[in-house]
C-alpha cells in the first residue's frame, strides 16, 4: 500500500560542504578583505615588524568570519570604512574642520561620536516605545536607528585615530587609550552584538532591556566630554606605546559587551516571567520565549568569556613584557581574574549541573555589576597600574 | 563533571569519597566563587605598603589582626595559596576521573544501543512505515547526510541500528580547559618563589627591615641562592654605577638576590612631547660577566626589556640619582655681603657653616613644564604650561628643630619685562606650597634685592621710616652702588615687584635663602630584574584553554541513534526509534531536531508518529 508522498519523494542529495554554500556576496566579501590587507601590505608592508602582521591577520580573520556568520556585517564594514576613509582624504589634501563642513559637522572623531550618541537615544526611545505599544513601525526604527548608531561610532573611532596623527605624529595611536575613548567603543561595540542576538532569535523586544543601559552609557559619555572635556586627543604615556593595546582593548570590549547583554537579558527574563506568575502583563506579548532569552543569555555569555579570556590572557602578556610579571595583582587583573571566576562559575552550574531558568538569570542579571566594577569601579575607586583610565 | 553521589556511598572506601568530594561539581563552583570573593580583599586594601601606613590607618588593634591574616599580601598567604591548590586539586582529580570514560567516548562510538539509552535521549521519535527494510534505510541515509551526517549503518538479526554524530572531538575540550587551568596555575605557584617561601619558613632566609644597608652590611640570611630558580626583584641603580643584586621586597622588610651578572647603567635618558609629558624612559645598560668582560649592551625602554641568558631587565622607574648642585645662600639682611657658597649631592645632608642650620637635599627635577596654576599664575588657554627650568627640593631644619621644605626653581620667571625667582615652601608636608617671587637684577641673580633688603634693614635700624621716599632713596643708592648701568623703567619695575617681595617675606619661615647657581645632573633609573622559567609553560597553557574553550562551545557534540525493526506479522514495513542529544545549545539542536524528523516523516511517509514529549516553556533544575 503504497504513500502518495513516499512515491513523489525524489533523492536527497548530501550537505554540501562549507565552500559551496558561501553566496556570491560572501565571495565578494572575501575577495573585498582579501584586496584590502593587500593593499595595506602593499603600501605599508615594507615598515611592518612582525607584530603589525599579527594585527592585520587578527583583524582580516575577524572581519571574515564575522562577515559570514552574520551577513550585515559586510553592508556594515563598507559603510564605516568609505565615510571613514573619505574623512582621511580630506584631512590628507589640507581640508579640516575650521574650512569643511562635512569634516566639522560629520566625519571628524568627535562629530561622529555626537552622531552616535543622538542616535542611540533615539533608538532607546523607540525600543521602549515598541515594548509599551507592541507595533512593529516603531521597532523597525529602532533597530535601524541602533544600525545607524553604531555605524557612526565606529566612524568616529576610526576617524579619531588619523586624527591622533595630525599636527604630531608621534602621538599616533589607536583609541581606545582612556576612558572617553573606551566609552565610545563600548557605546558602539555593546548594539553591534545585540543587534546580532536581536535579528539571530527574531527578538526585538530584548531592546528594551538592553539599549537603555547603552543610553546609560551614552550620557556618561556625554558628561564625560561637557563636564570633564575628556574627548582631547593626548598623547600615550610611555606604557601605552605597545601594540598590544590594539588586542587587548578591543578584545576586552566584546567580552564586556556580551556580558552587558546577557546581564539584561536576564532583568527581560525575570520581568517577562513574573508577568507570567501573574498571567498578565504587556510583557508577555512582545517578549521572546524563555528558553529563547535563556539561550542568548548562554550564548552571549560564552562568546563574552572565549573573548573576555584571549583579552585577559593578551593583558597578561602585555604586563610581562612591560612590566615584567604576568600577574601584579593590581586591582584591574585581579577584579578580570573575578569576573571570569565568576562566568566560569554560572557555565559550569548552566553546562554540566544543566541549570537553567530564575535563578541562573539572577546570576546573569547580579554580574553587571562585577562586570561594571570591573570596567569603571576600578578606574574611579581603586589606584593601581591601570590608573591611566582615571577620571 | 558532576558527582555521582549514590545513596552507597557511605559504603565506599573513604579515599573514594575523598575523590569524590574533591572531584565534585559543587566544590568546584564552591570554590571558583569563595576565590573571586577572597580576590577582592586585595584590591579593597592597598597592598604591600610600608606596615606604618596599616597602623595609621587601623589603630594597633585592628592593625595586628589584619597582619595575622596576612591582608597586606593577601594572594601571598598560605590561606589564598591553599584555596588556588584546592582548585587545582580538585580539576585535577575532575580530569583525572572522567579521562578514561570521555577518551573511550571519543574513540569509540557504538553504533547499535539499547533501546533505554535511546529513550534517554533529549529528543526521540517512533515511527512506522510501510516501506520496506531496505528502501527505508536508504532514505534515512539520505536525510541524515542532507543535513550533514555521516551515518554508519549495522545489520544484524533481521533488524537495523544506523547511528550518526557530529563534534566528536568536543570533549577534548574539556580536556584542554582544564589540564590548561592546572599546567598554569603549576606553573604560576612556580614561579611565585615556593622555595623562597620554603626557606623563609624553614627559617633560613630571614628579610632584612633596614633600608638603609648599605649592600655590603646586608647579613647573609637575607640573601637568596644564586640558583634560585625564579625570582623578580627591583634595584635603583645611579648612572655610571654597577650592581650585582636586586631587591625583593618581601612583608616588612626585603631579601636580596644576587645576579648571575654585573648590570652597569651608562645613562638614562627622557624623551618628551610638546606638552611636557614623558614619552619615553630609556635607560642604557651595559651588562658584564663577573670576571669583568661585556656580555651585552642596549637599551632598556618601556614595553621593551633587555633578555640575557634567561634574565629579563625591565624599565620600571626613575629618580635623582644624587645630582650635584652648586649654590649660593644669601642671609635676609646681612648687609652688603657676598653669597656664601654650598655644594652636595641629592640625597646628602649639608651644614651651614657652624649656623646649627642643617640643609637636606631631597631631590632635583631638570625639567619643570608646570600648569601656571601650579605657581600662582593665571592660565591662558593658549599657554597653559610654564617651564621653569630646574628645580630642587630641600628640608631646612633651624637650631631649634623646626624644619621646612622649600622648592626652588633655577630659572627665573618672566612677568610683565620682569625676571622672578620663584620658590615655593610649606612648613608641613601635607600643605600646599606658597610661593614667593623675588625680583631678578640686570645679572639674573637675586643679589640686588638682597642689597636693597639689607640697606633698607640697616636704613631701619638707623632710626629712618618707612615711608615711600625712604624706599625710593634706599633703592637709588643700591642701585648705584651695585647696578648702575640699570635703565630707569627697570628700577621702577623692581622697585615695585621688590615692594610685594618684601611683604612676602613677612613669612619665610627661615633667615636664608638658597638659589641653585648651576648642577651636575645625574639620573637613577629603577631596574626591575626577572627570571621565569615557567613563563613557557604558561604561554602553551594559555594556548590550550583559549583553544579549549572555542571546542567547548563552538564543536558541540550531537549524536543521533536509530534503530529499525520489522513491523511483525501483520503488517510489512519497518518500525523505527530514533533519538538524538546534543550536549551544547540545545536550543539550536532542538530546532534542528525538528527540521530533518519532519523530512524524515515525508521520505518515510509516516502518517503517525509519536515524539518525546516536550515540557514547554519548563525549566529542568
Amino acid at each position: 500500500m503504497a504513500n502518495t508522498r513516499v512515491e513523489s519523494w525524489t533523492e536527497l542529495s548530501p550537505e554540501p560542504s562549507w565552500w559551496a554554500q558561501w553566496k556570491l556576496r560572501d565571495w565578494a566579501w572575501f575577495a573585498g578583505l582579501s584586496v584590502a590587507a593587500g593593499i595595506i601590505l602593499g603600501l605599508y608592508g615594507s615598515s611592518f615588524g612582525y607584530w603589525q602582521f599579527v594585527v592585520l591577520g587578527a583583524w582580516y580573520g575577524a572581519l571574515l568570519v564575522a562577515g559570514l556568520a552574520w551577513r550585515p556585517v559586510q553592508l556594515a564594514s563598507i559603510g564605516i570604512v568609505l565615510p571613514a576613509l573619505l574623512a582621511v582624504w580630506l584631512y590628507s589634501i589640507g581640508q579640516t574642520t575650521a574650512n569643511n563642513m562635512l569634516l566639522r559637522d560629520v566625519l571628524q572623531g568627535y562629530a561622529a561620536v555626537m552622531w552616535m550618541s543622538a542616535l542611540l537615544l533615539a533608538a532607546t526611545a523607540c525600543y521602549l516605545f515598541y515594548l509599551f505599544s507592541g507595533r512593529e513601525r516603531a521597532g523597525q526604527w529602532a533597530t535601524a536607528l541602533t544600525w545607524a548608531g553604531v555605524i557612526m561610532g565606529f566612524i568616529g573611532l576610526g576617524v579619531r585615530w588619523r586624527e591622533t596623527y595630525l599636527g604630531h605624529p608621534d602621538w599616533g595611536h589607536i583609541p581606545v587609550s582612556n576612558l572617553w575613548e573606551v566609552l565610545v567603543l563600548f557605546c558602539a561595540s555593546t548594539p553591534l552584538f545585540y543587534l546580532y542576538y536581536e535579528k539571530r532569535n527574531e527578538a526585538r523586544a530584548l531592546g528594551a532591556f538592553v539599549m537603555p543601559l547603552v543610553a546609560a552609557g551614552v550620557g556618561f559619555l556625554l558628561w564625560l566630554t561637557f563636564a570633564q572635556h575628556m574627548d582631547q586627543i593626548e598623547p600615550l604615556i610611555p606604557a601605552l606605546q605597545s601594540f598590544w593595546m590594539k588586542l587587548h582593548v578591543p578584545m576586552m570590549f566584546v567580552g564586556y559587551a556580551n556580558f552587558t547583554i546577557a546581564s539584561l537579558v536576564g532583568v527581560g527574563y525575570l520581568l517577562t516571567e513574573r508577568s507570567r506568575r501573574r498571567g498578565s502583563g504587556m510583557l508577555l506579548r512582545v517578549m521572546p520565549s524563555s528558553e529563547v532569552m535563556d539561550d542568548v543569555m548562554y550564548k552571549a555569555i560564552a562568546l563574552g568569556f572565549l573573548f573576555f579570556t584571549v583579552a585577559t590572557i593578551l593583558g597578561a602578556v602585555w604586563a610581562a613584557k612591560a612590566w615584567g610579571g604576568f600577574w601584579s595583582w593590581d586591582p584591574k587583573e585581579t577584579w578580570a581574574l573575578i569576573v571570569w571566576l565568576n562566568y566560569a562559575g554560572y557555565l559550569h552550574a548552566r553546562v554540566v549541573k544543566g541549570w537553567r531558568g530564575t535563578a541562573m538569570a539572577w546570576w546573569s542579571f547580579m554580574s553587571l555589576w562585577v562586570v561594571s566594577f570591573c570596567f569603571l569601579g576600578v578606574n574611579m575607586f581603586l589606584s593601581g597600574l591601570h590608573s591611566y583610565g582615571k577620571l | 563533571m558532576q558527582a555521582h553521589v549514590d545513596g552507597l556511598a557511605w559504603q565506599q572506601p573513604r579515599w573514594r569519597l575523598l575523590v569524590q568530594f574533591l572531584g565534585s561539581m559543587r566544590l568546584a563552583v564552591s570554590l571558583l566563587v569563595l576565590l573571586a570573593i577572597a580576590s577582592v580583599i586585595g584590591t579593597i586594601l592597598s597592598q604591600q605598603q610600608p606596615y606604618q601606613n596599616y597602623a595609621m590607618q587601623f589603630g594597633p588593634f585592628w592593625f595586628s589582626v589584619y597582619r595575622e591574616l596576612g591582608l597586606y599580601n593577601v594572594y601571598r598567604t598560605l590561606w589564598y595559596t591553599a584555596i588556588v591548590a584546592f582548585l587545582v586539586l580538585s580539576t585535577a582529580t575532575c580530569v583525572t576521573r572522567n579521562s578514561p570514560r570521555m577518551l573511550r567516548e571519543m574513540r569509540e562510538f557504538p553504533i547499535r544501543q539499547r533501546d533505554t539509552v535511546i529513550l534517554g535521549q533529549d529528543h526521540w521519535v517512533r515511527m512506522a512505515t510501510t516501506l520496506p527494510m531496505d528502501q527505508a534505510q536508504e532514505r534515512i541515509l539520505q536525510v541524515l547526510r542532507a543535513a550533514g551526517y555521516k551515518p554508519r549503518v549495522e545489520q544484524k538479526d533481521g533488524d537495523m541500528a544506523i547511528a550518526a554524530r557530529k563534534g566528536r572531538y568536543h570533549r577534548l575540550g574539556y580536556f584542554l580547559t582544564h589540564i590548561a587551568i592546572v599546567v598554569i596555575c603549576a606553573a604560576a605557584l612556580y614561579n611565585a618563589d615556593v622555595p623562597v617561601k620554603w626557606a623563609e619558613w624553614q627559617g633560613t632566609l630571614k628579610p632584612e627591615q633596614n633600608f638603609d644597608l648599605p649592600l655590603s652590611k646586608i647579613p647573609r640570611t637575607a640573601w637568596m641562592s644564586q640558583n634560585n630558580p625564579a625570582y623578580r626583584g627591583i634595584i635603583t641603580l645611579p648612572e655610571g654605577q654597577t650592581a650585582n643584586a636586586v631587591f625583593e621586597l618581601a612583608g616588612n622588610g626585603y631579601l636580596v638576590q644576587p645576579l648571575p651578572f654585573r648590570i652597569h647603567l651608562q645613562s638614562f635618558h627622557i624623551s618628551y612631547y610638546s606638552t611636557g609629558m614623558p614619552k619615553d624612559f630609556t635607560s642604557r645598560v651595559v651588562l658584564y660577566s663577573p670576571q669583568g668582560k661585556v656580555l651585552k649592551t642596549g637599551d632598556v625602554r618601556v614595553n621593551h626589556p633587555m633578555s640575557y641568558d634567561g634574565v629579563y631587565i625591565y624599565q620600571s622607574s626613575f629618580s635623582d640619582g644624587g645630582s650635584l648642585l652648586h649654590m649660593k645662600t644669601y642671609l635676609l639682611g646681612a648687609s652688603g655681603a657676598a653669597p656664601g657658597e654650598l655644594s652636595g649631592r641629592v640625597g646628602q645632608t649639608l651644614h651651614a657653616g657652624n649656623s646649627g642650620y642643617a640643609v637636606d637635599l631631597k631631590n632635583f627635577n631638570l625639567y619643570n613644564i608646570v600648569p601656571k596654576a601650579a605657581v600662582g599664575e593665571k592660565a591662558t588657554p593658549d599657554h597653559p604650561t610654564l617651564n621653569l627650568g630646574p628645580s630642587f627640593t630641600y628640608i631646612i631644619h633651624n637650631p631649634n628643630g623646626q624644619a621646612a621644605e622649600f622648592k626652588t626653581y633655577m630659572t627665573p620667571m618672566r612677568r610683565g619685562g620682569q625676571g622672578f625667582f620663584v620658590q615655593g615652601y610649606r612648613e608641613a608636608l601635607g600643605d600646599a606650597y606658597r610661593y614667593i617671587y623675588i625680583p631678578t637684577g640686570p645679572n639674573g641673580s637675586i643679589g640686588l634685592f638682597m642689597d636693597y633688603l639689607a640697606a633698607l634693614q640697616s636704613a631701619a635700624r638707623a632710626g629712618a621710616n618707612a615711608s615711600q621716599a625712604i624706599f625710593t632713596e634706599t633703592f637709588q643708592q643700591v642701585v648705584a652702588r651695585h647696578a648702575p648701568g640699570m635703565s630707569t623703567t627697570d628700577q621702577s619695575r623692581f622697585l615695585q615687584a621688590g615692594m610685594q617681595t618684601l611683604v612676602q617675606l613677612h613669612d619665610y619661615p627661615m633667615p636664608f635663602i638658597l638659589s641653585l647657581s648651576s648642577f651636575d645632573h645625574r639620573w637613577a633609573a629603577g631596574l626591575q630584574v626577572t627570571k621565569w622559567p615557567g613563563t613557557i609553560v604558561i604561554y602553551w597553557g594559555c594556548v590550550a584553554l583559549v583553544l579549549g574553550i572555542f571546542i567547548l562551545f563552538y564543536i558541540p557534540q550531537k549524536r543521533i541513534w536509530l534503530r529499525l525493526r520489522p513491523r511483525g506479522q501483520e503488517s510489512e514495513g519497518v518500525e523505527l526509534l530514533l533519538g538524538a542529544s546534543a550536549d551544547r545549545n540545545r536550543l539550536d539542536f532542538t530546532k534542528e531536531f525538528k527540521r530533518w524528523t519532519g523530512t524524515l516523516e515525508q521520505a518515510l511517509g509516516v502518517d503517525h508518529a509519536e515524539y518525546k514529549e516536550q515540557k514547554d516553556g519548563q525549566h529542568t533544575r
